[in-house]
């Protein structure tokens, strides 16, 4: 199967953080963080990157997931992660 | 010892900025070096030799962590030190507390707690190849030693921190305006509040109602204008140095949650937890579900309150916030979801809200401040007695009390709450926005008069009763 596209990963991304932050309209774009997303915080941070995990069937380490700096990090890093 | 309030650092920080304007840019670290072992070794030669020690083994160890090609010898290095460090911590905790056998009861090293966190985040960020391991000794002493951040943070980011290495600029008028900021917070309202609080926790055996309310009252806003107060000094020296700090409070108690709370109060402790202590917790206990959040929420507050000294008392406030916080968090969907249902009740929960943030914090607050557990549980259960003659009870504490400060303390705290809406060091940059280019320079020069004319009647007003600070004591 091939690997999903930078823009499709994005947009489960972003389903995903509608689901889990409760914010249906939520937009995602790739150099969105925590700061531009009021219910995006330090207590919901790793529920997201649960989430991320069981959808793509992929898994990060706590320093990949500390280092990441925007959303557009995190669809990098899944994209490496399903290419690996 | 010289606290931040006393004539003699004034002079001393004046002095040395007089010397800091002829030092070249490329000297710039080491003086600042200098100068801050010299305010180190005032308080103590030995815990000088122990900050040395501490910050050379951080060097070499994050350059091993660093520069190691196996991951596994990176990291001992960096998860290695950083335990070496965690436990000197907690050595130096206990033994404040504690009397050791041989050694005895030691006293805790000035600034040991936020050293060794400046200390460890550098080790873990090197680690998590957030930065690369510095090459430059001096400037990375000079960020373990920095004296305006020493006695009480802000625990700033060694990468933020060191890019600014060797500072270029400094800025004068804006530090000048935040460090009498300080000043006016420190001796103006936490200083005047103090008395009464003294009294009050002082006397908790015996105390009823209206005293016990007051102090419950007052020692939130007492220790907010305290430790605030100290972290616009010390941001206000560091600028004067050409360093920016980062910022450790934001009005905290318009919070309408505690998780908001801590999002506003001491920042730069509870991003830093946030950063190394709960992520990595949460990201271990991520397969647990709730449980796990719950566990990480609890051993975050948990260090949160013995960070401030191995006590009962701190660690029933760590765990009184742990409660807060996992019931937040376990509601959060549904109160976020009711109010999406009744957005007319939105201002109305803000204000309940904000009630109920206070409240909370100043339950907590109570077993933080209390002298033991016995006193704090004696002023909780008697909050509400012997209010049927409220008025008895308030002559009785104004008879023990000298009601003035309070007095000049209360009209400083409604103060603060307008100034913070307008704080005062951003005056010189909203009149530099959007004065004319003319009038500018006549408004930039009233506001600095108006500077020096409060600085001159804060000393004034400071020399005879000194207070410590309060968390120049963790």
């Amino acid at each position: 199967m091939r690997t999903p596209t930078k823009p499709e990963i994005l947009q489960t991304l972003t389903g995903i953080f509608r689901e889990v932050l409760d914010e249906p309209s939520l937009v995602l774009r790739e150099d969105t963080t925590a700061a531009d997303v009021e219910s995006w915080d330090s207590l919901n941070h790793i529920d997201l990157i649960v989430a991320v995990e069981r959808q793509f069937g992929v898994r990060f380490t706590t320093r990949e997931v500390t280092s990441l700096k925007n959303v557009g990090e995190l669809a990098d890093l899944t994209q490496a992660k399903l290419n690996a | 010892m010289l606290t931040f309030t006393s004539l003699g650092f004034l002079l001393a920080l004046g002095a040395g900025l007089l010397l800091y304007r002829f030092c070249p840019v490329r000297a710039r670290s080491g003086f600042l070096l200098l100068a801050s072992y010299a305010y180190y070794c005032a308080w103590s030669a030995k815990a000088a030799a122990a900050l040395a020690a501490a910050t050379a083994f951080t060097f070499f160890a994050g350059r091993w962590a660093g520069d190691s090609l196996r991951p596994h010898r990176a990291r001992i290095a960096g998860f290695g030190a950083a335990g070496v460090l965690a436990s000197y911590l907690i050595f130096c905790k206990i033994a404040a507390v504690v009397s050791l056998p041989r050694i005895g009861r030691l006293a805790l090293p000035l600034g040991v707690s936020y050293y060794s966190f400046k200390l460890i985040s550098y080790l873990l960020d090197v680690y998590w190849a957030k930065i690369k391991p510095e090459r430059r000794f001096v400037p990375f002493a000079t960020y373990a030693a920095f004296f305006p951040q020493i006695l009480a943070g802000p625990i700033q980011r060694p990468g933020d921190f060191l890019a600014q290495m060797p500072p270029r600029r400094t800025a004068a008028a804006e530090g000048l305006t935040r460090l009498v900021w300080g000043l006016v917070k420190k001796l103006a309202i936490a200083d005047q509040l103090s008395p009464t609080v003294n009294y009050v926790y002082g006397h908790m055996q015996g105390l009823h109602g209206p005293a016990l309310l007051a102090g419950f009252y007052l020692f939130p806003l007492q220790l907010y204008a305290d430790f605030s107060g100290l972290t616009d000094i010390a941001i206000g020296a560091a600028l004067l140095f050409g360093i920016a700090s980062p910022e450790n409070f934001r009005r905290p108690f318009i919070a309408s949650t505690i998780t908001d709370f801590w999002r506003r109060w001491h920042i730069s402790l509870t991003s830093w937890l946030g950063d190394y202590l709960f992520t990595p917790l949460r990201m271990a206990t991520r397969a647990m579900g709730n449980a796990g959040l719950v566990l990480s929420i609890t051993v975050n507050t948990v260090a949160i309150g013995l960070w401030h000294g191995f006590g009962w008392g701190f660690l029933i406030f760590g765990l009184m916030h742990s409660g807060y916080l996992a019931a937040e968090a376990l509601s959060a969907r549904q109160r976020s979801r009711f109010f999406k249902r009744h957005p007319h009740l939105d201002g109305l929960g803000t204000w309940l809200g904000r009630v109920y943030v206070f409240h909370a914090a100043a339950i907590a607050f109570l077993f933080f401040r209390a002298s033991n557990v016995r006193d704090a549980f004696w002023g909780l259960t008697h909050l509400l007695s012997g209010l049927a003659s409220p008025l008895a009870g308030l002559a009785a504490l104004s008879a023990a009390i000298d009601p003035r400060p309070l007095a000049i303390g209360l009209a400083g705290c409604v103060f603060l709450e307008f100034a913070e809406r307008f704080r005062p060091d951003e005056w010189l940059a909203r009149i530099a926005e959007s004065w004319h280019p003319h009038t500018r320079r006549f408004a930039q020069a009233a506001v600095l008069a108006e500077i020096a004319i409060a600085a001159l009647l804060l000393l004034a007003a400071a020399t005879g009763s000194e207070k410590p600070f309060i968390y120049g004591g963790f």
